[in-house]
């Protein structure tokens, strides 16, 4: 019984909204594979040895855990352990305890966890896995970059959640990662709303601020836009969310590591040169920030080109509109 | 021949219900109703004009709208900084995704309510778990006129008017029309209307020009019927699944009986005397001339008649058209002169109609209550002959900030370099700028048809 709890409470179970995206993802890719299964061959066809991917080396090195570290063992709602997300393991308490934890403002962890987490930690597309794991590689998906900071925040104290969405890219996004291989693209433009993409959100100062993880500074440098900072959306500046697509969860849920999984299975090929085209990005990137005259440089240029900020806001209820009568 | 003054009056009269009274006009009513001609009024008179009707507006908004305050306060800018001409840039510019940027459900609705300007009227939404369209409809019964774009990349973009702008806007577009075609107006003629009908439909191209129906007397309607934005959006190609499959089959019967209509339509007015007129996408005219074509015919309509389109030139996924290929195809299969082949630009987001001029097809700005501007990659204003991001300040938008900055790419000139006409002209060739989604009226009908007719 305590177990079916802590699949409702902690939000385990998708939601009406993540079942309509699995599905849709999951007929089409099955339409795909019926219309053409030729495809399955080129999904699974590696690249010769000298494009082959190889994973960067890891960025830092984790700490020595100590029994005696300071580590939250609240059992709240934000603060505890959940799918793919253990914040009490020994690597999340000591990274956690390097950039800080308890020792600084909840604020000043938070974005020393974002920068770390974005910066150090580059983009690698692989099936999820525990958070430690992906600790001790140094690379991962969105997912497992915002599972990674979510887990340093929770071990720090900080309450912190998922926020999810299928999205329209732009279109640098596209060229670069979707339509360097064409069953990707086919699978982008047949389906639409099969890639989640997510950001981490921390409650600091009484408010929930947004944390970007994603993106290298290399790759946002190679895609021409802004380098995102801490409590900065992607939204409208990097994605453009589906209508109606937007979740906040306390946890990933079951079914999205499968979807992942499954993918790696039938489309290794594919995976790998998104990841050798990631690789590629990064490299592009950091000699467009060195050619800008360095990072600071690079963003105040991206940022002239992004034009003004959007209003933002507040929104408060309207008492002349009224609903259900 | 009817004198300018004559004609104009006539057509006021037509139009009538869609000017407010007088003794209630604002200095950006005096903008739009006073001047006869929108585009002849010489540069000092324009400007005191423009200068007058952007500052009313400027500070309606700012003391008006909250999130359009805050903006201002962020930019340090306040009614008062603005004195003259030249101060107009200072006004704080709204990027065009801004109101892209919109939840759904119950959400919707009080985001609508906080983008309005000025107090909202009582809106009862019968739903408790409300679509866009249901909250659309519930907002159109309270008379806030809330009409979208196509939304090409999945997203609309949604703006609310309140009955004075939304008529503001609607009589702008006409006068803007009537002016350009002159002496072509009268209201004992025929009119097709090549969008969804603007009575049932408030996709903002189509709606629009539901002052077509009160200006001329025999109007027909390529598509008589409700198309909601989930409609659009299956038609667009991003919903799937049978329902969507069900959908595109309807729609391409109905495209097809559409096409057959308006040929029968050309057909029975071609010996007539009666004056006709076309209004509306180009890319539904184009396949009504390539099937006028197939079938072995031509018309000579001759100076009988006229076409006015909007919305973008995409016929096909990959084929652009130009507006002058389009002019001489329309010449050629029509019989219609290229002088009375114009085409119009306008946005959702704005009230500004830039006309084609018959003498050179450039596109002409209503200066007097619309400032054109064009912005570099750093989004500074350019000057005059530069090409650029095309932003406005648009004085008649009363229930929203119309000071916006959009995602079309265009050059801006000081004078047409075809006609006397004296205010600021456009480029007629508009293009998105880089990066950004394409999108326009027209884009959205064009694929539902070319999915259906065009493969």
């Amino acid at each position: 019984m305590t177990f079916l709890r802590e699949i409702k409470e902690r939000e385990y179970l998708p939601n009406r909204t993540q079942i309509k995206l699995y599905s849709a993802g999951t007929f089409a890719v099955i339409k795909l594979f019926l219309k053409s299964p030729g495809d399955i061959k080129k999904l699974q066809q590696k690249e010769p040895l000298e494009k082959r991917y190889i994973r960067p080396p890891r960025e830092y090195e984790i700490p020595k855990f100590n029994n005696d570290t300071k580590y939250c063992k609240s059992d709240e709602k934000y603060l505890r352990p959940t799918l793919w997300c253990n914040c009490r393991a020994p690597e999340v308490i000591a990274l956690a305890n390097q950039l800080g934890a308890y020792r600084v403002s909840d604020r000043e962890f938070a974005e020393a966890a974002f920068h770390f987490v974005k910066e150090k930690m580059p983009l690698e597309i692989l099936p999820l896995n525990p958070v430690e794991e992906t600790f001790r590689r140094g690379t991962g998906t969105c997912f497992h970059l915002i599972t990674a900071f979510i887990a340093l925040c929770r071990a720090a104290g900080i309450k912190a959640r998922y926020k999810m969405f299928a999205m329209n890219m732009i279109q640098a996004w596209v060229d670069s990662t979707v339509a360097v291989d064409p069953v990707v693209k086919k699978w982008y433009d047949s389906m639409g709303y099969f890639m989640l993409e997510g950001e981490g959100e921390a409650y600091v100062d009484g408010k929930w601020v947004v944390a970007h993880v994603g993106p290298k500074a290399e790759r946002q440098a190679a895609n021409g836009i802004p380098i995102t900072k801490f409590g900065e959306d992607s939204i409208g500046v990097w994605f453009f969310p589906i209508p109606g697509t937007i979740m906040k969860m306390e946890s990933i849920p079951y079914g999205l590591g499968a979807l992942v999984k499954l993918a790696k299975l039938i489309a290794p090929g594919s995976m790998e040169r998104v990841n050798v085209s990631i690789q590629n990005q990064i490299e592009s990137g950091r000699k467009i920030i060195q050619e800008a005259g360095g990072l600071e440089a690079y963003d105040e240029m991206a940022r002239s080109k992004v034009g003004p900020k959007k209003p933002k806001i507040e929104m408060e209820g309207k008492g002349e509109i009224v609903f259900g009568e | 021949m009817l004198s300018y003054d004559q004609y104009l009056k006539n057509f006021d009269k037509c139009v009538s219900s869609y000017i407010p009274p007088y003794n209630s006009w604002t200095p950006a009513d005096e903008a739009l109703y006073k001047p006869k001609d929108l585009y002849r009024i010489p540069i000092k008179d324009a400007e005191e004009l423009q200068l007058k009707s952007l500052k009313f507006a400027f500070n309606y908004h700012y003391e008006k709208n909250k999130f359009y305050h805050d903006f201002c306060k962020e930019h340090k800018v306040e009614p008062n900084d603005i004195k003259n001409i030249s101060d107009l840039s200072k006004i704080p510019l709204i990027p065009d995704g801004f109101y892209k940027d919109y939840p759904h459900g119950k959400d919707f609705a009080t985001w609508l309510g906080n983008i309005y300007t000025g107090e909202l009227p009582k809106i009862v939404i019968p739903h408790t778990m409300p679509n866009y369209d249901q909250v659309i409809d519930a907002f159109s019964k309270a008379g806030v006129i809330v009409t979208y774009s196509s939304g090409t990349g999945g997203r609309h973009t949604f703006i609310p008017r309140d009955i004075r702008t939304f008529h503001s806007s609607e009589y702008a577009l006409a006068k803007c029309v009537v002016s350009m075609i002159y002496p072509f107006w009268e209201y004992d003629s025929g009119g097709y209307i090549l969008m969804p009908n603007p009575r049932k439909n408030f996709i903002y191209a189509g709606k629009a020009l539901e002052i077509y129906m009160d200006a001329v007397k025999n109007i027909q309607v390529a598509i008589d019927r409700h198309i909601n934005t989930e409609t659009i959006r299956i038609t667009m190609g991003i919903g799937k699944g049978i329902r969507s499959k069900f959908i595109r089959f309807a729609s391409k019967r109905v495209s097809k009986k559409m096409i057959k209509d308006i040929v029968s339509w050309l057909e029975h007015n071609k010996n007539s005397t009666e004056k006709i007129s076309m209004i509306g996408a180009p890319f539904i005219l184009y396949f009504v001339m390539k099937k006028i074509q197939d079938l072995g015919l031509t018309f000579d309509i001759g100076e009988r008649g006229a076409v006015v389109t909007g919305g973008g030139w995409k016929i096909h996924e990959q084929i652009r058209m130009t507006s002058s290929s389009f002019r001489k195809i329309v010449k050629e299969v029509l019989g219609i002169p290229e002088k009375f082949c114009l085409d119009a630009y306008g946005m959702v987001e704005g009230n500004g109609w830039m006309v084609q001029c018959p003498e050179g097809h450039y596109l002409h700005v209503p200066y007097s209550y619309f400032k054109p501007l064009v912005l570099d990659d750093e989004f500074n204003q350019v000057a005059y002959g530069e090409t650029g991001r095309f932003a406005f300040l648009d004085a008649i938008a009363m229930s929203y900030p119309g000071f916006i900055t959009t995602g079309d790419k265009v050059k801006l000139l000081e004078h047409c370099p075809v006609c006397d006409r004296p205010g600021p002209v456009l480029d007629p060739e508009v293009e998105r700028v880089k990066g950004a989604e394409t999108r326009g009226c027209a884009e959205e009908m064009r694929s539902m048809m070319t999915r259906d007719i065009g493969r």
